[in-house]
Order: C-alpha cells, then structure tokens, then sequence
C-alpha cells in the first residue's frame, strides 16, 4: 500500500520572490533556513508524489462559485496568473498533476463518506501552491495533486472539516494500492491581514502566533479545533488569518502527533510557519 | 449586494495587465464602460451593477471608501496596488503606499466585507 511519509506546513508569501534573493537579507535568514530544512525532507524521502494543499486568492475560485474543498483532477496545470508575475515578480511554470492518486483521493465514481470534495479538471495554480513547491521542490518534477480549500471567502468550511479532510488524506493514500510514497505539503500563514487594519505591519497577533506554534508542537489537535473553532477569534488575528487551518489539516493527517520541526521565522513580514512531521524513511 | 460587484470590478481590473492600464488611463471612463458592457449571453449573469457611491469610488481610485464600503481586503489591497504602481518614483514607492493605504483603513477596524 501507498504511504504518507511526511507532511510539511510552510509559508506561501508571494513577495518572498523577490525579497528572498542573494546576498540574503539578513532578517531572512530564519524563512531560507525553514524552507532548507523542509526541502531537504523532500529530497530524503524519495518521494514520488506530493499532495498540495493551498488557498486560491480569488483568481481560480471567486464568489461565482467558491467550493469548501477541491481536489485537482487534471493531467497537467499551469503555474501562476499574469497579476502575480505582475506583482511578485513569479514565473510562469507547468506541474505535473497525478490523476490516479487523484481519483483515490475523491474515488472515481462517488465521493468519500467523510467528505464531501470538489473536482477541478482545469484550473490555474496560484501562488499558495507554486511557492511552496518552488521552495520545497524547485525542480517541480514530482506529480502532484492539489487541493483548494476555501479560507478566504466566507462561509468557510469549520475547523472540523479541515480535520476531516487531513484524516481522510491519511486514510485513501494509505488505502491506494500503490507503493508510492507520499509528501503532504501545506501552506497558509500565522496571523496575517492583508488589506486590513494591520496590513504589512509585522505580526497582528503575536500571542496567536504562539498558541498556534504550540498545538504543532505538543501535538495537541483539541487545541488548535478549541481555538479555531471561533471564526471571529481568527479573524481577530487578521482578515487571511484562517489559511492557519491548512496546516490542521496536516496535524490532522499525521495523526495529531507532535511536529519533529517546528519554527516560526520573524522577519519584515509576518511570521513564517514551517511545521515537519517525518516518518520512516 | 454589490459588494458582490464591488469585489468584481477589482478583481477583473487586476486579473490583467491589459485592463489595469485601461483604467489607469481613465477610471472613470473605465467604469462606466465596465457597467454598460455586459458578459455576454454565455455568462451565468449578465448583471453589472454598482451604486453612484461605489462607482464614485473607483472613479477616483479611493481605497478608503472602497474599504468603508465592504470591499474584500485581500481583493482591495492588491487592486490598489496594481492602480496605484505607475505613480512610484524612486523616492515615494510601495512602501508608502502600503503606509497610507493602512492610515486609511485602520480608523476603520474591520469593516464587514462578506457579500
């Protein structure tokens, strides 16, 4: 049977494309050393394909039709829109995609029992997932699946179905009749408030922050589902604060053990997650 | 209901580069033929609509009042970006931008922006 070998949590900050560069800067140095450490995970584990979860930013999903999750079904997806090459200076790419693990993942004839997905047989990556995986797998040369979850446009799904939706990704990889390994790399962001109140001004919730980097830390999934239960909390630590939940999603799918790597990188930004959870190699 | 639009609006304008210049070149212009186009009969809605407030608003390119006015954040941030990013000089730049854009949301707290 396939196997979900690691799981990884990073940040998607567009505008780490062009500040990242060298010389690196020196309040940098912590988000290089985070996506270091998780990249070489990713080149340990001989992987052969990556599950990707991210949030569109209203490009690919908009409020003419915004779905809770969507899994990706297409052969192949183009990288980035012309407004993010624009604006953070990205580059155009091409994923490949994994249909088949696809297909196990939403099965191929009715939906899983524990959560309702979405398909998508063409859609254009935004950066939430091209970042991740430019930082982690800058070669691009591992099929991926990706997967959409609506934490941006209200009403969102619960925490509880974050949850859901990472047992479940546990439970089909390790149910697909394959003997691939697996990664779980997801994105989102500590407190965060673009466009809002706080926007570009550090963390807007630095105790949020820290509560949020202990549930990966002492593994304690209750924690994070108590807290992020409350919208209103999260939405307190900034207007795109819930894509936290994204990484729930993989305590969840890791069994709500502790994190092996945990850092929360300060810099001119708001803080950068990376969480690690390894298995055998 | 036309936050819905509002929201709309921006993220047509800044999906392309091609229509961000148009509206720089005349936003009010611009706006008023957003309005009076129409999708197309293959479109789910036909529908364009904005009150004189809103169109106002993006008429003068004022993200204050497109903030007050329940526009999303994420949305409206990076529309006034893109809007505003002809203007940088090597002395005034994203920087400021980003500093005036908060000076005038944050009086503001967070305003209701869920269509």
């Amino acid at each position: 049977m396939a196997e979900l070998v690691l799981a990884a949590a990073t940040p998607h900050n567009p505008l780490l494309w062009r500040a990242m560069r060298d010389p690196m800067p020196d309040d940098l140095q912590g988000v290089a050393a985070g996506f270091a450490r998780i990249r070489r995970a990713f080149a340990e584990h001989e992987l052969d394909a990556v599950v990707v979860i991210g949030t569109d930013h209203l490009r690919q999903f908009f409020y003419d039709n915004s779905p809770a999750f969507v899994v990706g079904k297409a052969e192949s997806y183009h990288g980035t829109w012309e407004n993010e090459v624009r604006t953070f200076g990205m580059e155009h790419v091409e994923v490949t995609g994994h249909r088949e693990l696809a297909d196990e993942l939403t099965g191929r004839t009715v939906l899983p029992e524990t959560i309702d997905l979405s398909v998508s047989l063409e859609w254009r990556l935004d950066h939430s997932f091209v970042i991740p995986l430019q930082y982690v797998r800058p070669e691009l040369d591992l099929p991926v699946v990706p997967i959409h979850t609506n934490a941006s446009m209200p009403p969102v799904p619960s925490v509880r179905r974050f949850v859901a939706l990472g047992e479940h990704l546990r439970s089909a990889i390790s149910s697909w009749d394959s003997d691939a390994r697996v990664a779980l790399l997801t994105s989102g962001h500590m407190a965060n408030d673009v466009g809002g109140p706080r926007t570009f001004a550090g963390s807007p919730d630095p105790e949020f922050d820290r509560a949020a980097a202990a549930w990966m830390r002492d593994g304690d999934l209750d924690g994070a589902v108590s807290v992020c239960s409350d919208f209103e909390r999260l939405l307190d630590a900034g207007c795109m604060t819930y894509q936290y939940l994204n990484a729930v999603a993989a305590l969840a799918a890791m069994g709500g053990r502790p994190a092996d790597f945990v850092d929360v990188a300060e810099s001119r930004f708001a803080s950068s997650p990376f969480f690690l959870w390894e298995g055998k190699r | 209901m036309t936050k819905y639009m509002v929201d709309k609006f921006m993220r047509w304008v800044e999906l392309s580069d091609e229509r961000v210049a148009a509206y720089v070149d005349d936003p009010a212009g611009y706006v008023e033929g957003w309005l009076g186009a129409g999708a197309g009969a293959e479109a789910a809605s036909d529908d364009r609509e904005l009150t004189a407030e809103e169109q106002a608003a993006f008429a003068a390119r004022d993200y204050a009042a497109l903030y007050a006015l329940g526009a999303h954040p994420y949305l409206l941030w990076h529309f006034t970006e893109a809007v505003h990013a002809h203007e940088f000089t090597p002395e005034v730049g994203w920087r400021e931008l980003v500093e005036r854009y908060r000076a005038a949301v944050a009086p503001q707290g967070l305003v209701d922006y869920i269509p």
